[in-house]
C-alpha cells in the first residue's frame, strides 16, 4: 500500500511537471535560430509562382533569411508588417514580426535593402489579388 | 470654362477614387478559443488580405491558416494538424460577403457607420453562412473596418477531445480588423 501511494505520488508529480512544461512553452527568439535557407526575395517569389506545392514542401515552417528591397511597410493593428514584392507580377512576401523585434522593424523604410529572418508559413494564391502571397511569422531584422 | 473643366476633372477623379476597391494585405484576424480552464488556444494572423468594393458593397477576406501565430508552439502544431485545421490540405480561410444594408454607409463622407455583413465563410473546405454587424470608419481615402462574431467549430468539421473536455471553446470568437486603402 505504501509503495502504491509513493508510485502514485511520483506519477502525479511527473504529470504536473510535464503539464506545466507544455503550458509554459514559448517560441524561441528567431534571432537565435539557425537559418535553414538564405534566399533573394525575387528569386524566392518566383519559386512559389512556378510550383507553389514544391516550394511549400521545401520552405514551410523553415527559418529563412531573405535579402531584398522593402516595397512597403504597413500598419497591422498596433504592429507593422514589411513587404517585398515582385512589381512585375504583384506577388509578394509579407513579414510579421516577433514582439521583441518590433522596434527595429518600425525603423525600416520603403526602399531599404535588408535581410529579414523569419519562419516561412506558406505561399498561397490570393483569389482577391490574383497573386501569390508568401507569409512569414516571428520575423526579425538581420542587418 | 477652364474652371468648369477643372472642376469636372476633379469630380471625376474623386468619384473613381471612391468607387475603387479598397484593399489591405495587413488585415488582422484574431481567433480566441480560450476557456475558463485554458487560456492558450488563441492566435492572431496579421497578414490577412481584405477587400471592400464600395460600388458593389462586397466584403472579402483571405488568410493563410499557417500564419496564425500562437504563443505556444505545441498549440500551434495541434491547430495545423490533420485532425484540426489540416492546413496542408486547406491552407486558406476565406470570406466572401456583401453589406446587406449598403445605404447605411456613405464611402464618400467621413464618418463611422454600422453595417450588417452577410456571406460565406470557408474553413477547412466547409462553407457556412455568417451574418455579423461591422463598424466602418471612413476617413478620407482610408476605410477602417472591424467586426467580431462567433463560429461553431463543429460546422467546419473541427471536433476533438480538447473541445469536449472544455480546454478549447467549441464556439471561438473571431475578430477582424482592417485598414483599407
Amino acid at each position: 500500500m505504501k509503495w502504491l501511494l509513493i508510485g502514485g505520488g511520483i506519477v502525479l508529480v511527473i504529470g504536473v511537471v510535464v503539464y506545466f512544461y507544455f503550458v509554459n512553452l514559448k517560441h524561441q527568439d528567431t534571432a537565435s535560430l539557425t537559418v535553414d535557407y538564405t534566399v533573394e526575395a525575387i528569386a524566392f517569389i518566383k519559386e512559389f509562382e512556378n510550383d507553389h506545392k514544391a516550394a511549400n514542401k521545401k520552405y514551410g515552417e523553415k527559418i529563412i533569411a531573405v535579402r531584398g528591397v522593402v516595397t512597403a511597410t504597413e500598419p497591422a493593428d498596433t504592429t507593422i508588417n514589411i513587404k517585398m514584392a515582385d512589381t512585375t507580377t504583384g506577388s509578394y512576401l509579407i513579414f510579421a514580426f516577433q514582439e521583441q523585434h518590433m522596434p527595429e522593424a518600425k525603423k525600416i523604410k520603403e526602399g531599404d535593402n535588408v535581410v529579414i529572418k523569419g519562419s516561412c508559413s506558406d505561399g498561397v494564391y490570393s483569389e482577391i489579388l490574383g497573386t501569390y502571397f508568401i507569409s512569414f511569422k516571428r520575423s526579425t531584422i538581420e542587418n | 470654362m477652364k474652371r468648369t473643366i477643372l472642376s469636372l476633372i476633379i469630380a471625376t477623379i474623386s468619384m473613381i477614387s471612391f468607387a475603387q476597391k479598397k484593399t489591405s494585405t495587413s488585415a488582422t484576424i484574431a481567433f480566441d478559443a480560450s476557456t475558463a480552464i485554458d487560456d492558450l488556444p488563441k492566435a492572431e494572423n496579421k497578414t490577412a488580405i481584405a477587400a471592400i468594393d464600395p460600388a458593389k458593397s462586397t466584403v472579402q477576406f483571405e488568410a493563410s491558416i499557417k500564419n496564425f501565430a500562437f504563443s505556444n508552439p505545441k498549440i500551434q502544431d495541434h491547430f495545423n494538424q490533420k485532425g484540426w485545421l489540416n492546413s496542408d490540405e486547406f491552407p486558406k480561410a476565406t470570406f466572401n460577403g456583401v453589406i446587406i444594408n449598403p445605404s447605411a454607409v456613405d464611402f464618400k463622407k467621413d464618418g463611422t457607420y454600422i453595417v450588417n455583413v452577410e456571406g460565406d465563410l470557408t474553413i477547412k473546405g466547409k462553407t457556412q453562412k455568417v451574418k455579423t454587424p461591422a463598424t466602418i470608419v471612413v476617413a478620407g481615402k482610408t476605410v477602417k473596418a472591424n467586426a467580431a462574431f462567433n463560429i461553431k467549430l463543429a460546422d467546419f468539421g473541427v471536433e476533438g477531445q480538447p473541445i469536449t473536455a472544455g480546454k478549447v471553446s467549441g464556439e471561438p470568437k473571431i475578430t477582424v480588423t482592417a485598414e483599407l486603402n
